[in-house]
């Protein structure tokens, strides 16, 4: 049968959603830019090259090619076997074993389950076990890379040279022998935040031991500030944590909790709980913040304000959360002083109390770690009042001994005179304040022993850099935020002898054999049956502390500080240097994966960017102008300049950002790092100073003439305007609760009727007309009636962390590509996090106003596995076609790389090898250089690859998965809906049924790593032909709705609409009834998804015989 | 005009039409079978640091393929013994024999014995012996009659054709779970096709079977 397209009207004109200034602009130079399947520059040849010398080149290229083969013959050469000399028990080649572990990170740790192929880990996940566990966050998925990356620390070293680990022992000794002698007199400690249970106990017993030695403790980003406040009210030293799947109102200071905060991925997993959309049950979530964060994206109300007015925000808000539940005392007047001039309209505070009071016992205020003491004590203090201590804010008793000090303590000790400064991990030097001159005073110290993963900036300020062990090689133990105790255990002997800071601690205190297991099975006590099980389980069960009870918060103390803080004075900028969500406060510079996993809400990759408002930029007279040329974003360099420092780096325009306020991301632009991390961003911690930390006032601003070269993402993949998100609010959705089925085109042509699964479960029935062929139509004995996959993802829950990307990476061996490539948009990752503005219809869109304080919508988007898939289509190889279950299957050995399939996807989820990424160091170094044409090792053809690199080079091969093909130079690949574990699932339910036909894989058997390290649950993977799947029911859900479902693709993967759930007084007051995406949606297609239009949903395609379209197909 | 081509060369249109297809055949030919897997790799025999008979273990003896071969059930691949399983009898039967002198210093010294190995699918291609182990497919169709094999030598091509020859029509091939290491089993009334509908056999014939 012919088939005809059917007509494809061009969306209306005008922004809907918009991903970046220029879209929003939408000048004709943008249009032609976005129109490009690749943007210009990944599809031509470099420059100063002709046609005539690519043939001439490419002739000789064959016959080198096949001289080669003859020489080398056609037999494959002789490999051997070699089986083990005597089999270890329980060991079977070729089954991956799993352990359980944890990821110890500050104060907390996020536990894991590693998978070990033959002895390697290859992957981490989750541990669905522990309570709270199961999510993973992108650093956790990213930190095996840490395990194998060349320019770790692969030796001791002494003055600079390599040290043997005897050496290292005897100089510990010495230390010990010293400070037993005189009581640990110049003994000064500089440790990391950590929540070992052992490295407590042995930092207990140096105490008592060495009762002169000093105990500090620094953390660039340190999330302690929040236990400091909750200690005031509790009058203990405690430990705060929050149960947010018990919140229906959350109110965020300035607090990330989506993002940055500690524990992130526990928080996400809390909060999207709570947003399944019901009337009840729905939370809201109000975001008081300073730059454009995840919370701030995904809130229901957000305020912009600048970092230092949050405190008086929350002072008014306070003040109205205290008057309006009749409370009295003195804490009301010290509030009312310090709301004095808060940028805040009455209706907002007003309403936002009166609904947080509304829900008390279910209400929680949260503050962000860069905000002071007095913005944790307020949100505590008005907890108080909500009834949060308790249900939510969970406090239990410290676990780990108090410091003597912090870093600025330190400093004063070192300026005293210190025999031994001992570093355990961090790297003080580079992220310590900068007016306290780390670096200098370090020196001033007569023997610095410093333990750490890399040789680092402080290594080379140390008598003695140790080689530290990563968590996967070595023992140790830690603690979630909630107290339990999870293990550390290797998977692995430490590749290159490295030590723990457990085992040096042991060793000043004199003990001679200090193994890390016995060191940690001490502190576990010797009960094997409970050291197995904890092993095994990967927590020891019941040994949280219980939380302490919500009576015994006083606010006595918390008034006198409320009472006696000044909010500091506005002049100039603010600047807020923010922990970034690739690097961290630096640690992760070197990960490769990071680096180039885009920021969730700029969309840079591989830097930081100085973040300026629109109306800043216009002030300081920068604009984006990013398609000057092919869409690459050379943005201006500017300088920002607190007192006497100031760091300069180029300028990016954030949506959302507050006014007179500029964001800084931490952890770049380090001096002393590896391949990877050198030369990446610009440093910020010049402005990082002992008082005000995380917040700079006074700054001045000043625009250069100089650009510089941004990889960003943001439009790579652009969907043209097209409703692909569609959202409610919840209202609009209880009114209608298939609105989204009623947008868009298929909202009004009848045989684009929306997939739906059919009552039976039978999903391929024969459509009036398809666009493109369907398998299942053609040969509907081909389809598998056991297994159907599908995909779901909800996006009221989805809030854009990052940890599916990372997730994905890991587990489907994509390749980084450099920032070079980035700029190309050649970037692999299979998925992508589309984050999409939309703004306020009232304002003017000619004017960047628009995009002062737009919302944000996050979408995942990744192969959508089509059934009637355009790219099988345009396949002249047939590459790319369609398995028994419904996967989309890319055969690499097939693909001969014309790019068609590419070309065709409507969703722009395919990925191509342009170069031979995992052969080759990618271009690191290259792109860090002004001129973008610079071309590095992947154009060198086969000269790139280094034969002669460093032989450490080799161990990147390790984390590899094995169960995944190693794509080459050449081929397309995308999204397989992790088809290695659909097949490995179904493989060992047809082992374990033997003979008989129960073959289909129970549901929750399979789950894909994106779905897995989920800390939202908003992937859900299953059978579709199974009834009961949790799919299968999500289908049905009225939300599901597919993407572009007017093209009758029939997606494999889709979506259920956000609802979003103002408060309807404070959206009155503000003007934003509904969804600004809506308004603009009904604005201009004159209709609106809450009323039947006389088409659409339910209208059955017979009806619609004679229409016009149809005849034409006939 | 004097001629610039000698008067043979009208003879050439029609002595390349003949010669064409003739070339073309004979380079289709030599290909087919020189340089497909049925030509490069059956008949491999490589010679194995121990002569390990298997025509004695498995033949004579009658031992069981996954006495060695232990791992075949539970994973993808089946494993080579461990010197340990050697040792198992032959630290009673045979134990002085010269033959096994490098058997009795890889266990006394806990290096591996270095078999060269004669059956491999390309890295791309995801094989899986414990699947078809557990349902019916036995070792012999793609290995062999290894009890007959004194030395080991490929016999089958394993090429892309020859797994799906049974992955189109495994009623040919499937047999009662039990029998699969029986190598020398021949068929007398066991239905493959009532097999391959009551244990719901599909083996799939898409690239994602084996390719990922």
């Amino acid at each position: 049968m012919k088939t005809v397209p059917p007509p494809c009207p061009e969306p209306e004109v005008g922004p809907k959603y918009w991903r970046s200034l220029d879209q929003l602009a939408d000048k004709p130079e943008f249009r032609q830019w976005m129109e490009r399947e690749f943007p210009a520059g990944a599809s031509i040849a470099p420059e100063g090259e002709t046609r005539r010398d690519w043939i001439k080149l490419m002739s000789a290229s064959f016959m080198l090619a096949g001289a080669g083969g003859f020489a080398t013959g056609c037999r494959r050469p002789e490999e051997v076997l070699t089986p083990f000399a005597k089999q270890p028990e329980g060991y079977v080649h070729g089954k991956a074993q799993h352990f359980a572990t944890a990821l110890p990170l500050r104060g907390s740790a996020i536990p894991l389950v590693a998978k070990s192929h033959d002895g390697r880990p290859v992957k981490l996940e989750g541990n669905p076990l522990v309570p709270g566990g199961g999510g993973t966050d992108g650093f956790a998925q990213a930190s095996l890379l840490n395990l194998y990356d060349p320019d770790r620390s692969y030796r001791h070293l002494k003055g600079g040279s390599d040290a043997k680990v005897e050496a290292v022992r005897d100089a510990l000794a010495e230390v010990a022998k010293k400070a037993s002698a005189n009581g640990g007199e110049g003994l000064v400690f500089l440790a990391e935040r950590s929540s070992s249970p052992t490295r407590a106990r042995l930092q207990g017993e140096i105490a008592k031991k060495y009762p002169k030695a000093r105990w500090h403790v620094h953390e660039a980003v340190d999330f302690a500030v929040a236990n400091e406040a909750a200690s005031l009210f509790y009058g203990a030293d405690v430990q705060v944590f929050h149960d947010l799947s018990k919140a229906r109102r959350i109110l965020s200071l300035d607090c990330d909790f989506l993002g940055a905060e500690a524990e992130a991925y526990r928080l996400i997993r809390g909060y999207a709980r709570g947003r399944k959309p019901s009337k009840e049950t729905m939370s809201r979530l109000y975001s008081v913040e300073s730059l454009m964060t995840l919370t701030g994206g995904n809130a229901d109300h957000r305020l912009r304000v600048r970092p230092t007015d949050v405190v008086r925000v929350a002072a008014r808000i306070g003040v109205a959360v205290l008057s309006q539940s009749g409370a009295t005392g003195e804490l009301l007047p010290a509030l009312q002083k310090l709301a004095a001039g808060a940028p805040v309209t009455d209706a907002w505070a007003d309403e936002c109390a009166k609904d947080l009071l509304s829900a008390k016992g279910a209400a929680v205020v949260m503050a962000g770690y860069a905000q002071p003491l007095a913005v944790h004590v307020i949100a505590q203090a008005i907890n108080s009042v909500l009834g949060a201590h308790g249900p939510i804010v969970q406090a239990i008793p410290a676990t780990v001994p108090k410091a003597d000090g912090g870093i600025a303590d330190c400093v004063a000790d070192l300026s005293k005179g210190v025999e031994t400064l001992v570093i355990l991990n961090g790297n003080p030097v580079y992220d310590a304040p900068a007016d306290l001159a780390f670096g200098e005073a370090i020196k001033k110290a007569k023997t610095v022993i410093r333990l750490g993963q890399q040789e680092d900036e402080t290594s080379a300020a140390s008598t003695w850099h140790v080689a530290g062990a990563h968590f996967l090689e070595s023992w140790g133990d830690a603690r979630t935020a909630d107290g339990t105790v999870v293990p550390v255990q290797p998977l692995i002997e430490p590749l290159f002898g490295g030590l723990t800071d457990i085992e040096v601690l042991a060793r000043i205190l004199g003990m001679e054999k200090a193994l890390p297991l016995d060191l940690v099975r001490a502190t576990f006590g010797q009960d094997d049956a409970a050291w197995r099980r904890f092993l095994h389980d990967g927590f020891a069960k019941d040994s949280a502390p219980q939380p302490l009870e919500a009576s015994a918060v006083q606010l006595g103390k918390a008034t006198a500080l409320i009472a006696g803080y000044t909010a500091p004075a506005s002049s100039g900028f603010d600047v807020v240097l923010q922990r970034d969500l690739s690097v961290d406060d630096g640690r992760f510079n070197n990960n490769g994966w990071l680096q180039e996993i885009p920021d969730p809400i700029t969309k840079v990759t591989w830097e930081n960017v100085i973040l300026v408002s629109p109306a800043t930029a216009r002030e300081l007279g920068v604009s984006a102008a990013a398609h000057a040329k092919d869409g690459q974003y050379r943005q201006p360099l500017i300088t920002v300049t607190v007192g006497q420092r100031s760091v300069e780096g180029p300028v990016w325009i954030q949506p959302g950002l507050a006014d007179k306020t500029v964001g800084l991301a931490l952890g770049y632009g380090r001096k002393v790092t590896g391949r990877v991390g050198r030369g990446s961003g610009h440093d910020a911690y010049p402005l990082y100073l002992k008082d005000g930390r995380h917040v700079a006032t006074g700054a001045k601003v000043t625009a250069g003439k100089r650009r510089h070269l941004v990889a960003v993402t943001q439009e790579h993949g652009l969907m043209e305007g097209r409703p692909v998100i569609r959202e409610a609010n919840l209202d609009q959705f209880l009114g209608k609760p298939d609105f989204a089925k009623n947008m868009d085109l298929e909202a009004h042509l009848p045989h684009y009727v929306p997939y739906k699964d059919k009552p039976d479960g039978r999903s391929f029935d024969k459509r009036p007309q398809n666009i493109y062929e369907h398998p299942y139509d053609e040969n509907p004995e081909t389809a598998s009636k056991i297994h159907q996959w599908g995909m779901v993802i909800d996006l009221s829950q989805c809030v854009g962390c990052n940890a599916c990307v990372a997730a994905c990476q890991s587990e489907n061996n994509i390749p980084i590509v450099g920032k070079d490539q980035v700029a190309r948009g050649r970037e692999m990752h299979w998925m992508r996090i589309d984050r999409y503005y939309s703004h306020d219809p009232k304002a003017d869109v000619n004017s960047d106003t628009a995009a002062e304080d737009p919302q944000m919508a996050i979408q995942p988007m990744l192969c959508q596995h089509c059934e009637a898939a355009p790219c099988e289509s345009v396949c002249p190889v047939n590459a790319t076609v369609h398995d028994e279950e419904g996967l989309n299957v890319m055969a690499y050995n097939r693909c001969i790389g014309t790019r068609y399939c590419a070309n065709n996807c409507p969703y722009k989820v395919r990925r191509f090898n342009f170069f031979d990424y995992n052969k080759r160091e990618p271009d690191y170094a290259a792109a860090q250089d002004q001129h973008f044409l610079n071309f590095g090792n992947l154009y060198k053809g086969p000269a790139g690859i280094n034969r002669n690199a460093a032989p450490e080079w080799e161990i990147i091969k390790l984390v590899r998965n094995p169960d995944v093909t190693v794509r080459m130079r050449g081929v397309m690949e995308k999204c397989t809906f992790c088809v290695q574990r659909v097949e490995q699932a179904k493989i060992a339910r047809k082992v374990a049924v033997g003979n008989s036909g129960d073959v289909a894989v129970p549901e929750g058997t399979i789950q894909t790593a994106c779905q897995q390290a989920c800390p939202a649950e908003a992937i859900t993977f299953g059978n579709i032909l199974d009834g009961e799947s949790a799919v299968s029911k999500l289908r049905k859900d009225p939300r599901n709705y597919s993407v572009l479902g007017f093209l009758d693709t029939r997606p494999r993967v889709t979506y259920l609409a956000r609802v979003r759930n103002p408060n309807p007084a404070l959206a009155k007051a503000e003007g934003r009834g509904e969804p600004d995406s809506l308004r603009d949606y009904e604005r201009f297609r004159h209709e609106s998804p809450f009323e039947q239009h006389g088409h659409g949903e339910g209208h059955s395609p017979e009806k619609h015989a004679g229409s016009p379209a149809q005849k034409g197909a006939a | 005009m004097s001629d610039i081509f000698p008067k043979w060369t009208n003879q050439l249109p029609l002595m390349a039409a003949v010669a064409a297809p003739i070339l073309g055949l004979t380079a289709i030919a030599g290909i087919t079978y020189y340089v497909t897997p049925k030509y490069t790799r059956v008949g491999y025999q490589p010679k194995q640091p121990v002569a390990f008979s298997h025509a004695i273990h498995a033949g004579q003896l009658n031992m069981d393929c996954r006495y060695c071969h232990n791992g075949v059930e539970s994973s993808w691949f089946s494993n080579i013994p461990s010197t340990s399983t050697c040792m198992n009898c032959h630290s009673q039967v045979k134990k002085d024999s010269d033959k096994l002198a490098l058997v009795r210093d890889s266990f006394a010294s806990g290096k591996p014995i270095e078999w060269v190995q004669i059956h491999k699918v390309p890295d791309y291609v995801y094989f899986n012996h414990s699947v078809h182990v557990n349902r019916g497919i036995s070792c012999v169709h793609c290995h062999g009659e290894i009890q007959k094999m004194e030395e080991v030598a490929h016999s089958k091509p394993l090429s892309m054709g020859f797994c799906l020859e049974c992955h189109r029509e495994p009623e040919k091939y499937i047999r009662p779970n039990e029998l699969v290491t029986k190598l020398d089993w021949k068929n007398t009334g066991f239905d493959g096709k009532k097999a391959v509908h009551d244990w719901k056999v599909q083996p799939g014939q898409s690239c994602s079977t084996c390719h990922r």
